[in-house]
């Protein structure tokens, strides 16, 4: 049984209706759960203090935000990723990004204070913010402020990104830490945004060998992605024996995400979800905080993350999808809805060059593996 | 993208009095491949690691020894190039001559050095990832107006363009990749493609039109 954390306010994180990061998303999420007959009771966290923002991001970030959140005009924000294409402005913006780092770091409180061992945040997830700059829809970067609450606490982290894109904000903020092991497997950043996540990038200093990226070739389907999870993330747990799990449950791996190309079915993500589960309690005592993230396809994200939501919650995943919430959401879920909760089998016609791309998934995987044992022998 | 941007100073040099012994000592010491030969500040050879490999092993027919003088061993006089030329011309010169670096003479004065790392460097500089961004590659015609046309494109939709580098191609193309601050590199790809262009990267989604 995990514990939920989310309150009403994280819909106030809106970038406006031609964004793909929108808060309807969650709604829909909140609904499908709901009206598959769970009340839904999460604990409601307060908003991180500017002083916790701090704990990760710069002074001057922090200050430019609050600004162009009051209104000012500051010729000088794209130098910080603000009212750019993928961050723009909008008023409230500050207090809406720490409502959701609020929560994130709730749900580590929860889990120093050892009341809770299994937590999910129904929000947050925003990895790619940095130090000093917005990135790819994140402002503040709720994942790493809970990372240094760990941190401080004297716990030793691992982080495991799940999302389509590569976690950069988290592994360049702790890339020096050796406290903090970051796992991030994603779709190869040849064209994809953010561009990093290769194999050689390891970490530095004593935490050389702790920032681990497995880059995986557009189109990658669920065997190959499966089998290169469990020739890293197993044995790297192992290695750094963490007191606690961090998850970025992003949804956008998805074969139908439209920012995109790797090839992963619910069914994928519900192997995945449990085998996260089965490693906390292998490797953390239980101990996992998980947070949604990207994700853009609105009938798939509140089925992936319905489907998280029934695992940590060991509920049976039912067959169908409630009528009323296909309903009440026919036109945001669109033609391509079905009416199960899971994909159909198969998903989709036969890719060609699966086998080719299961290769160099191999391949990748094993290079990375040899760059990692010097750091572990 | 000039030599004096991407070359290495100061030079560590080697006077023309010394031996081959005390150039490799340097060399093996500090990790470098290139040693230019000086005489009184003028630049008079270039003394590689492999020169001394060569000059000294017991398959050479005369093998030089440790206590002999460098200008036994060095190339000389070295091919150099200016602080101000391109870059691409300095590493047309050591293609074509198949050497592996170039001494940066500024009216004589030896002010820098320009190996083949440095050239690595500055094709990862001028392709490299420095912000979050992702890449497109199009295929554009060559001809004038085709590059305006694309970036026209990025402008009308506020994206900064991180980077932008083309090369020809067979049948009158030009191959451009760019890196765009950007997100949504997927959905952009298909707008291009609606508004006629090639898109080679990303390619279209399989079970999407």
């Amino acid at each position: 049984m995990a514990t939920l954390i989310h309150r009403p306010e994280y819909a106030g994180y809106d970038f406006g209706p031609e964004h793909p990061f929108t808060p309807g998303r969650l709604t829909m999420l909140l609904d499908l759960i709901r009206s598959l007959g769970h009340p839904v009771a999460p604990v409601p966290p307060p908003a991180a203090t500017r002083e916790e923002i701090l704990s990760i991001h710069d002074e001057a970030f922090v200050a430019m935000v609050e600004a162009l959140d009051r209104g000012e005009t500051r010729p000088e924000a794209e130098r910080f990723g603000l009212g750019t294409g993928d961050n723009p402005i909008f008023p409230g913006m500050d207090l809406a990004a720490r409502w959701l780092v609020g929560g994130t770091l709730h749900g580590a409180r929860l889990l120093m204070e050892g009341t809770e061992t299994r937590l999910l945040q129904l929000g947050g997830g925003l990895h790619h913010a940095q130090r000093d700059r917005a990135a790819g829809f994140c402002l503040y970067n709720d994942l790493a402020v809970a990372i240094r609450a760990f941190v401080d606490h004297g716990w030793r982290v691992a982080y495991l990104d799940i999302d389509l894109h590569h976690g950069d904000g988290v592994q360049s903020l702790f890339y020096d830490n050796d406290r903090v092991l970051t796992i991030s497997l994603h779709e190869t950043g040849h064209y994809l945004y953010p561009g990093t996540g290769h194999i050689q990038e390891l970490g530095t200093g004593s935490a050389r060998g702790l920032s681990v990226n497995v880059p995986l070739e557009p189109f990658t389907e669920a065997e190959s992605y499966l089998e290169a999870f469990e020739a890293v993330v197993p044995r790297v747990l192992e290695e750094f024996s963490p007191h606690v799990l961090v998850v970025q449950a992003g949804a956008d791996a998805h074969f139908a995400d439209p920012l995109g190309d790797l090839s992963l079915t619910t069914q994928t993500f519900a192997t995945l979800y449990r085998r996260i589960l089965e490693l906390a309690e292998a490797h953390t005592k239980g101990r996992v905080l998980l947070t949604l993230g990207g994700g853009y396809e609105a009938q798939v994200v509140a089925r992936v993350w319905t489907i998280l939501y029934l695992t940590v919650m060991d509920l049976p995943i039912p067959e169908e999808l409630p009528a009323e919430w296909l309903e009440r959401w026919r036109e945001q879920l669109g033609p391509e809805v079905g009416r199960t909760l899971h994909d159909p089998v198969p998903a989709f016609d036969e890719l060609p060059g699966r086998q080719e791309r299961a290769r160099r998934n191999q391949d990748v995987v094993a290079r990375l593996v040899d760059s990692l044992l010097r750091y572990w022998l | 993208m000039l030599v004096k941007e991407m070359m290495c100073k100061p030079v560590t040099v080697i006077p023309i009095g010394a031996t081959i012994g005390e150039a490799d000592q340097i060399l093996q010491s500090r990790g470098f491949r290139h040693l230019p030969v000086v005489d009184q500040g003028r630049l008079v050879g270039i003394l590689t690691d492999r020169d001394i490999r060569f000059a000294t092993i017991s398959l050479c027919p005369a093998p030089r020894s440790g206590a002999d003088s460098v200008t036994l061993a060095m190339s000389s006089p070295p091919l150099t190039a200016d602080p101000l030329d391109p870059v691409e011309d300095a590493a047309r010169i050591m293609r074509e001559h198949k050497i592996g670096c170039l001494p940066v003479l500024d009216g004589g004065e030896l002010v820098g050095i320009l190996t083949g790392m440095d050239l690595l460097d500055a094709l990862m500089t001028l392709t490299g990832v420095t912000k979050p961004s992702s890449r497109l590659e199009v295929t554009l015609m060559d001809r004038p107006g085709e590059l305006a046309h694309l970036t026209a494109f990025f402008a009308s939709r506020q994206i900064n363009i991180l980077s932008l580098l083309t090369y020809p191609m067979p049948n009158e193309a030009v191959r451009t990749v760019l890196r765009v601050d950007s997100n949504h590199v997927r959905p952009l790809a298909e707008e291009l493609r609606a508004a006629g262009f090639t898109v080679l990267w990303p390619p279209p989604k399989p079970w999407r039109h």
